[in-house]
């Protein structure tokens, strides 16, 4: 092997190799002190470039967790935003997104000012942002939220009066169950929490899988064709399938009534503009786009809402929810 | 001949192989033993048939896809995002990775050094080996973290819409290109470039004038083919808001509305078609081929040199296009107002939006659950030793009954405790389906390279001397026109929308990650297979002609082109790695599964200690895939 820089200082004039180092210095203290200058300046204008958050903002960004089909979302919720423009002035918009934790973490971090979540995110979503998150407005029927265990049909599950009969059903049954979204409150969690506390066993130890199907309606689905034997849901998708479906997948147990979804926002746009979107929403079942968003979230207007009244979902997160791993 | 000659002999005999095919048995069986296999839907009479049901009622559908013009429309808007989305991710990862791996290459950030052998894998031997193993670093990290993670990390950054979606993709594939351009770089033998050294250039101009240039032709064709897939795959973009064709099926999928699946999927196949042609244009206008027939006919000067701006100006316009498409064209959503979806970008250069970072700064502090083992705060350890949850591991058996079986199980037992265990215990699930998926691929991608083969298909009488009638030619022209459909299918539909399907099949499992993996390796190994294969001169073929084509295949093109197919094999398995903890997320379970629960529900310490072992395990797949000089590609 032929060492080159062997070669270079005993076989090339000595004078010639010097110079090639030194202009190399050069070239190199230049090159570094402008990347340095650089990278100040970047630094420099990052910093005092003006904040993007004015005091009003130009618009306003609205996002939900994403429960229903996005074409269903995108319709609905789209006309909430419409109303909310024509009430407080600023243009709205409605962004759809396909994942819980994205929605939590846009109004965290400012990139959306008002957010459709359910319980279990309002929760994470306090627990992130602390008092900077504002609940606004409630459905009138989310006060007193329910949730369904449904089964197939032709698996032959009779109706049960608590769950503790439903785990003594599935003894040796090898049933196959299923719950909507991860970070859903009707469709995973507050069903979770109902059967453990009722048959003090975890549904992973009862049934042979449990899996997440990701929404309510693919919940409703999949139990309908047979894929799983029985799942978990909340009662707006239900109510609004159609009669054929519920015929094939029928309610088998009704939780108790807890506290769900809500419209929060954060405390950085100001209480004049949050008493103004807090009014626009209250008064939305008096626009003809709000009498419609209505008939879709199975509701007869919303109602104030305050954060106290979903603590009690951030004290069961900090506490911890069995998932496993 | 003197004994040290004979050693040369003895140590040519072939135990690699043997070495080789015992790992690879060891490996299967840890597969099978270490994760839980369920095989109910295919052994369990009344599962089968209706796993059987859904996959005949998606079959019928074929015949009649939705093609209502609305439906149409909105798959169409669909297609356009996806396309320009993807596009832009590629073109940024394009600049990205080539920075990154202008230090991650070993010959431009290093340069000639004495250090040999394990010198070379020992980062600490100097500054500029230091600096090399971190940008390493750097591109496993951007490769290993799933890209709906850095699309929900980015939302804090530049807010929702399809451009968050671009840039997450540009992350992802930043690292994948960034890893296989060093290797390639890496790869080029040190004595072809000497003269640029000798001459006095320096690393830069080096790499330049001499390492770049011998490496063009990989890492083009790879960066092309990388292209096709993130096209592909560019399901990231709806997880954050902006649509696309992955997240599309996905929901079509669970609801079983089979119709409208088929027609999404011949988008998508039509999507990755188109994207294959226009790379083979811009590859042919790049590459000329001396050993191809067609280049040997005379071409003018003008002919000869317009190729070269022909193949860069069909990139640009492409790229121009997917620009202007996200910021002015007619980019709206289903139901929504177009805008324009680049001015979030402002967002990057100020420091407020960094800041938003810090909302996942936990993450950085992985929670390594050190009470169970004892160490760390002394009052939690005392309480969790009352509670009996710490690790006790010689309690019951000690270190010397190692030969017990049962010692094995109740030492397994005990270290189930220790959170950090489970961690590790959970990547069984995706290393068992990428190992079993990989192997099941390759072997039926071999299989499959023989009537996919051009050379042995239509072209054999260059070899074998026969003069086939045309009732044989048109058998042979059908298989390869099968063939090529098969393998078509299989790559152009991505793997995670394959798992979506065999998931509505035969439900969530390890099954059904297994097999979408195996389809989709087969796909896209059955290509570089047999292209390499169509590669071999004739006249190699002509020596040892035998008389039967399936037996000059077996012993003599695959013989020479095994090398070759176990490199494209063990970067398949790398990539199925990958793929596998990704199929955690889709309900398959593992790593990935309890990795995005944890992740989801902002427990960010925990999301962090499963995303340590994430990078663990491909950084551990890395360096093996460096030690072993696979990366010899020739395509």
């Amino acid at each position: 092997m032929i060492d080159i820089q062997e070669t270079l200082r005993t076989n090339w004039p000595f004078h010639y190799y010097h110079q090639t180092l030194q202009e190399e210095n050069v070239k190199r203290i230049i090159l570094s002190a402008m990347i340095m200058i650089w990278t100040l300046g970047l630094v420099v204008t990052g910093s005092t470039l003006p904040a993007f958050t004015a005091e009003r903002p130009s618009k306003l960004v609205m996002t939900a967790i994403p429960d229903d089909s996005a074409e269903n979302m995108r319709e609905f919720f789209g006309l909430i935003a419409q109303h909310i423009e024509n009430k407080v002035g600023i243009p709205t918009e409605y962004v759809h997104v396909a994942n819980y934790a994205a929605s939590v973490t846009a109004l965290a971090t400012g990139q959306a000012d008002l957010a459709w979540f359910g319980a279990v995110t309002t929760a994470q979503a306090y627990i992130v942002m602390g008092d900077e998150l504002e609940v606004i407005a409630a459905r009138d029927i989310d006060k007193e939220f329910i949730g369904y265990f449904i089964a197939n049909a032709d698996a032959g599950i009779p109706p049960v009066n608590d769950l503790k009969e439903l785990t003594e059903l599935a003894q040796d049954k090898n049933w196959t169950f299923t719950f909507g979204s991860k970070s859903s409150t009707s469709s995973h969690m507050m069903p979770r929490s109902f059967f453990t506390d009722q048959s003090g066993q975890n549904p992973e130890e009862v049934f042979r899988t449990v899996a997440y199907s990701g929404s309510h309606d693919v919940v409703l689905q999949k139990v309908a064709n047979g894929e799983f034997h029985i799942g978990a849901l909340g009662q707006p998708p239900y109510d609004r399938a159609s009669d054929e479906l519920k015929l094939k997948a029928p309610i088998i147990y009704t939780t108790p009534k807890f506290t769900n979804y809500n419209f929060s926002t954060r405390k950085g746009l100001g209480s004049e503009l949050i008493g103004q979107i807090h009014a626009a929403l209250l008064s939305l079942h008096e626009s003809p786009e709000g009498q419609k968003a209505l008939g879709y979230l199975k509701s007869k207007q919303f109602v104030d809402a305050d954060m106290s009244e979903w603590m009690g979902y951030v004290d069961l997160i900090k506490s911890g929810v069995d998932i496993g791993g | 001949m003197k004994p040290r000659q004979l050693d040369r002999y003895g140590s040519k005999r072939p135990w690699k192989h043997w070495a080789g095919m015992v790992i690879i048995l060891v490996l299967v069986a840890g597969a099978f033993t270490s994760a839980e296999w369920d095989f109910s839907s295919l052994l369990d009479s009344q599962q089968r048939s209706q796993a059987f049901t859904r996959m005949l009622a998606w079959i019928k559908t074929f015949s009649s896809p939705d093609f209502s013009p609305e439906f149409l429309k909105h798959s169409w808007a669909l297609t356009l995002q996806t396309l320009s989305a993807a596009i832009l991710g590629i073109s940024l990862a394009v600049v990205l990775a080539s920075l990154l791996a202008m230090g991650s290459a070993r010959n431009v950030m290093v340069g000639e050094e004495k250090a040999r052998g394990w010198m070379r894998h020992f980062p600490l031997r100097s500054p500029a080996a230091l600096m090399c193993s971190l940008c390493r670093l750097t591109q496993d990290i951007l490769r290993a973290v799933p890209d709906f993670v850095w699309a929900v990390i980015l939302v804090a950054v530049i807010g929702l819409g399809p451009l968050t979606g671009a840039l997450a993709l540009a992350l992802n594939i930043t690292g994948i290109l960034a890893k296989v351009y060093s290797e390639l770089w890496d790869s080029v033998e040190e004595s072809s470039y000497e003269q640029v050294r000798i001459l006095g250039g320096g690393r830069l101009a080096t790499l330049f004038y001499g390492i770049a240039p011998l490496a063009a032709r990989s890492v083009q064709s790879f960066t092309l083919m990388r292209a096709e897939c993130a096209i592909r795959n560019a399901a990231v973009i709806g997880a954050v808001g902006g649509g696309g064709l992955g997240a599309d099926i996905w929901y079509q999928i669970q609801f079983g509305a089979w119709s409208k699946v088929t027609t999404l999927l011949l988008f998508t196949l039509a999507l990755t078609l188109t994207a294959d042609l226009a790379s083979n244009f811009i590859r042919r206008q790049l590459r000329s081929d001396p050993n191809h027939p067609r280049t040997v006919r005379a071409k003018s000067t003008f002919g000869q040199l317009s190729r070269a701006y022909v193949g860069v100006g069909f990139t640009l316009l492409v790229v121009c296009w997917s620009v202007w498409f996200m910021g002015w064209g007619d980019n709206a959503p289903p139901g929504q107002q177009s805008r324009n979806y680049l001015e979030p970008a402002i967002k990057l250069i100020t420091s407020e939006s960094w800041q938003n970072l810090k909302f996942f700064e936990r993450m950085l502090n992985p929670e390594l659950d050190l009470e169970a083992v004892g160490l760390g705060d002394r009052e939690k350890v005392r309480a969790l030793q009352a509670e009996g949850k710490t690790v006790d591991l010689f309690a019951e058996y000690r270190f010397r009954e190692f030969w017990k079986p049962s010692a094995w199980v109740a030492w397994e037992l005990e270290l189930r405790k220790w959170f950090v265990w489970r961690v590790v215990k959970s990547s069984s699930i995706p290393l068992a389906m990428a190992i079993v998926g990989t192997l099941m691929g390759v072997l039926a991608a071999m299989a499959l390279t023989y009537p996919h083969s051009y050379a042995f298909m239509v072209e054999s009488s260059h070899f074998s001397g026969e003069s086939p009638p045309w009732w044989v030619r048109v058998q042979r022209m059908a298989q390869l026109v099968v063939a090529k459909g098969t393998g078509l299918i299989s790559r152009g539909i991505p793997d995670v929308m394959w798992a979506f399907l065999f998931i509505a099949f035969f439900g969530p499992g390890l099954l059904a990650g297994t097999i979408a993996i195996a389809i989709h390796s087969m796909g896209v190994l059955v290509r570089v297979f047999s292209e390499s294969v169509d590669n071999i001169p004739y006249r190699r073929f002509e020596q040892s002609f035998i008389g039967s084509r399936l037996n000059c295949f077996a012993y003599t093109a695959g013989a020479m082109s095994w090398r070759d197919w176990m490199t494209y094999s063990f970067f398949q398995f790398e990539s199925n790695v990958r793929t596998a903890v990704v199929f955690g997320i889709v309900g398959v379970g593992g790593l990935g599964f309890f990795f995005t629960f944890n992740f989801e529900w902002f427990r960010f310490e925990r999301a962090g200690t499963y995303l340590l072992m994430i990078i663990a395990l491909t950084i551990i797949i890395d360096r093996i895939s460096r030690m072993m000089n696979l990366s010899r590609v020739s395509c």
